[in-house]
């Protein structure tokens, strides 16, 4: 059993003598000096398992340093307490409204320019558009996953998801804490109202979506689907699509009114040490060779235009200017200034 | 033998006091003083609790002080049975089993307990679709994802420390207590509710408190079994916490909790204390 | 124990099979849920289902296969026993101070140290973490194993302060007064008594570090990261069986943990006063 240790020393507040014993008993001789360490966060399931399997290795062979990947979510309020000159991380992998929640705290930077990630002169215009901070390296589409056996017509609409006769059977999310629910939040309020900011309607419609079940993550949104506890849900396309050839009876819809970007996107640390190690593993990550191997294992659409996926792939996901047209990018910034309003909100309608 | 006191109190002074101070400390404050240099003294974090503009916070510390008393009820009423059964027990053997199987839910694992009641409570749960399919019921019950579920998961989970504080106290009871009293005439009925009953009190309320106390800082079960139905005062702190980057007012809402809990554990306390003291038995 | 008096041998006793019925069903409630964990651990489905449609080895495969989940288990069971010396021995003498030390403002000191249990974990996770950071001690596995033994020490002075108000303190005086010194009365008098006690605390604190969430949350470092942790950021992307194998594996090695335990110190008393 390996447990790696972050070395930090730093001149801070010292809470007594006896914890500074105790922190230098503690505190870990200093290893591996030539070895630089990259600390990273990262997703766990399949994505987890490639990363860890093959992505990383090579990566910490090529540029010869130690990565740390901290799979343990959730990594903001970890990030927050961290102290801003020697930072838990180097890289934040998240989701775009933690990266402008971020951005707010000062805990990652603003745009990465291209002197430092070069690979960037090759991405869709998404990928660095004003609604992102940092640079999304892949991203997934929100839209209605449903189950092909209820007798159920493929969805066309996202009001379809406010059938009547899918009372009790529909999925959505606990809003306060999953992106996802957010996002169909506002999608709300452009299908049933002015556009994604129209909170009034968003509210209104949530209020006709009950009943409702309501999980934390999409991966429960998935066991849902599969187990027949709902019909339809909100889910990425990557959570239905990875199930492709396992003869499940579900599958994933487009609805008219478009869909939302769910965007993975990484991100550097502005206090952080090892500044160029961290954009030389964004610059990594974005290299056609390793986007076609973690967006093929898990069903992500790549960022990196020049990216060939096979047939299959090619087919669903969104790897044409055409295709990623097609993707709405909701505005967090503005979600995230009125997050605890709109989190008091729909408990109190979902409360029932 | 006061000295024996300092590791404990080396411990919590260094691990708890002062790690909460600082917790606190930061409660009154806007942000995080150590690493944002605009944070500024403020009071507004409990002031959004007690102004609770969108109705929530009140809910939530009721609905955490209802859930818990509820919790308490019930594991007193399933636990002590179990707990007399097992502290009467002459059985060796019996007595180890009967311990495993009540020690077995806890051990479970916080994660995997609530697959299986997800498995055995939801629509297609195990007890939905028996009902169905005996015709006794024709849409599934609503099991799940509301304050029965949670309810009956942290019953499930705190069952055995109930058991165990019962099982302790219940087996110091002289048996030949009850016994002598059977023999002046009362039925078992009787001798348990005016003698074995009355000497266990002290047994029931420190495994109240502790049931009561555990259920009251719990959210992982009931996040995932209440859906959004279900608010308590751990889970909005960890809403907070994790999601809503206010740790200010996470820090609040835990000061607030703290609080009220540590009233109520020095008026138990109290109680308990009288209640022991009265028994004037040698 | 001495005699009781004879079984009732009445040829059918409503009663105690009334009494055993209720104790028999409310065992079935308790192990209900583990029964389908069980289940679902040798289901070849990959998600939860009823009726199960076979049996298969896979999962628990996957489960001693995967070097996560092993390093896990063993970061889990050393750190659970290292909880459990450490609260016994922090728990135990706290009990003794309290009950025998005659120390001031007795009822407020116990509230005081029983407070852990009434705070959510999360923020005791969130608090240490922080304070961790301030120290600039990172993020070390006795970190971890001290903010457990905060959480279980409760636990300890709990059931060892219920044995120490129970106690006669008569069998001490004797033993003092057929010629025992001090020490020796609380070696071979005292301690064996409170020893249910002290076991019941430590079975607590066992697996109350073994099964903890919150706290280990925040203060684990990847690749060393506890049992519960672990299974956590597992279930959010893959809900199949490997837990459920998991699940199981934990039950049995804590089971066993437990009754070493009860060999060793024991929970039932033989001797009654």
């Amino acid at each position: 059993m390996s447990i790696l240790r972050s070395i930090s020393r730093r001149k801070a507040l010292r809470i007594g003598a006896g914890l500074a014993a105790a922190a230098a008993m503690g505190a870990p001789a200093i290893l591996h000096a030539q070895t630089r360490t990259l600390k990273i966060t990262t997703w766990g399931g399949k994505w987890g398992e490639i990363m860890k399997a093959t992505v990383l290795p090579a990566f910490e062979k090529e540029f010869k340093c130690n990565v740390q990947a901290d799979q343990a979510f959730p990594f903001m309020p970890k990030l927050q307490a961290s102290p801003r000159n020697d930072p838990l991380y180097d890289v934040l992998h998240t989701n775009s409204n933690e990266q402008w929640g971020a951005l707010t705290e000062g805990l990652v930077v603003d745009k990465i320019s291209v002197k430092d990630v070069p690979n960037i002169v090759d991405v869709f215009p998404y990928a660095v558009s004003d609604k992102i901070v940092g640079v999304s390296i892949f991203t997934s589409a929100i839209g209605l996953g449903f189950r092909t056996d209820k007798g159920l017509a493929k969805p066309t609409s996202w009001k379809d998801l406010a059938d009547p006769k899918l009372a009790g059977a529909r999925g959505g999310y606990i809003i306060p804490v999953n992106s996802l629910g957010q996002a169909h939040l506002m999608m709300l309020g452009k299908v049933y109202g002015k556009g994604l900011t129209d909170l009034d309607a968003a509210y209104r419609a949530l209020e006709a979506l009950k009943p409702i079940k309501l999980v934390d993550f999409t991966g429960q949104m998935e066991k849902m689907l599969l187990a027949g506890e709902v019909s339809m849900g909100v889910i990425h396309d990557s959570g239905v699509y990875r199930y492709d050839g396992t003869n499940q009876p579900v599958d994933f819809a487009i609805p008219s009114e478009g869909v939302l970007a769910l965007e993975q996107v990484l991100n550097v640390t502005p206090g952080s040490k090892v500044k160029d190690l961290a954009f030389a593993y964004i610059d990594y990550m974005l290299r056609p060779n390793v986007q076609k191997v973690l967006a093929e294992g898990v069903w992500y659409s790549p960022s990196n235009k020049k990216v060939k996926l096979d047939a299959k792939y090619d087919a669903k996901l969104f790897t044409t200017e055409a295709k990623v047209a097609q993707l709405i990018q909701p505005d967090w910034k503005w979600y995230n200034a009125r997050k605890d309003d709109i989190d008091a909100r729909v408990t109190k309608i979902l409360r029932g | 033998m006061a000295w024996l006191i300092t590791p404990a109190l080396l411990l919590f002074v260094l691990f708890f006091v002062l790690p909460f101070g600082v917790m606190a400390v930061m409660s009154f404050f806007s942000a995080n003083p150590v690493s944002n240099p605009n944070a500024v003294l403020t009071t507004r974090h409990y002031e959004r609790f007690i102004e609770d503009s969108a109705d929530i916070f009140h809910d939530a510390l009721w609905a955490t002080l209802r859930i818990g008393l509820v919790t308490t009820i019930v594991a007193l009423l399933i636990g002590y049975p179990l707990a007399h059964w097992m502290a009467r027990m002459q059985s060796r053997l019996g007595h180890a089993l009967v311990l495993m199987a009540v020690i077995a839910p806890m051990l479970t694992g916080i994660v995997v307990r609530t697959f299986a009641w997800m498995t055995i409570l939801q629509d297609k749960g195990v007890i939905n679709t028996t009902l169905m399919s005996w015709s006794l019921i024709e849409k599934p019950l609503p099991l799940m994802y509301n304050e029965f579920g949670t309810v009956l998961a942290l019953v499930h989970i705190y069952v055995p420390f109930m058991v165990l504080t019962l099982a302790g106290v219940i087996g110091r009871i002289d048996e030949r207590l009850e016994q002598a009293a059977r023999s002046l005439g009362a039925g078992r009925l009787r001798a348990f509710v005016e003698v074995t009953l009355p000497l266990s009190l002290p047994g029931i309320l420190a495994g109240s408190l502790l049931v009561f106390a555990l259920s009251i800082s719990a959210y992982v079960t009931p996040s995932m079994m209440g859906g959004t139905q279900v608010l308590t005062l751990p889970m909005l702190i960890a809403q907070q916490v994790g999601t809503s980057f206010n740790p200010g007012f996470a820090g609040a809402l835990g000061v607030i909790l703290l609080l009220v809990s540590l009233v109520i554990i020095v008026a138990y306390n109290r109680i308990l204390a009288r209640l022991s003291g009265e028994r004037g038995l040698a | 124990m001495t005699a009781t008096l004879p079984i009732n041998r009445r040829p059918f006793d409503a009663g105690q099979t009334a009494y055993l019925a209720l104790n028999a069903a409310l065992l079935f409630f308790l192990l209900a849920p583990i029964a389908v964990v069980v289940v679902f651990a040798l289901n070849p489905t990959p998600y939860i289902s009823f009726p199960p449609v076979g049996v298969t080895l896979r999962w628990f495969h996957k489960f001693f296969a995967g070097a996560d989940f092993m390093n896990a288990l063993y970061l889990s069971l050393w750190t659970a026993t290292c909880v459990l010396v450490l609260s016994i021995a922090i728990g135990g003498s706290c009990a003794l101070a309290l009950a025998r030390g005659n120390l001031p403002g007795r009822g407020w000191l116990t509230a005081f140290f029983m407070s852990p249990l009434m705070l959510p974990a999360i923020l005791t996770g969130l608090a240490l973490f922080q304070s961790y950071l301030l120290a600039g001690i990172g993020r070390p596995v006795w970190g971890l194993i001290l903010g457990h033994t905060l959480i279980a020490v409760p636990y300890v002075l709990r059931t060892t302060l219920a044995v120490l108000y129970n106690f006669d303190r008569r069998i001490e005086e004797a033993a003092a007064v057929l010629g025992a010194s001090p020490t020796r009365v609380f070696f071979e008098v005292t301690l064996p008594l409170i020893r249910p006690g002290v076991f019941a605390g430590g079975v607590f604190a066992f697996i109350v570090s073994f099964d903890q969430f919150p706290v280990s949350l925040f203060l684990v470092v990847p690749n060393g990261e506890t049992l519960p942790v672990v299974l956590f950021n597992y279930m959010k992307y893959d809900l199949d069986g490997a837990i459920a194998a998991a699940s199981m594996v934990s039950i049995l090695l804590a089971l066993s943990v437990v009754l070493a335990l009860e060999k060793l110190i024991g929970l039932k008393t033989h001797v009654k006063l």
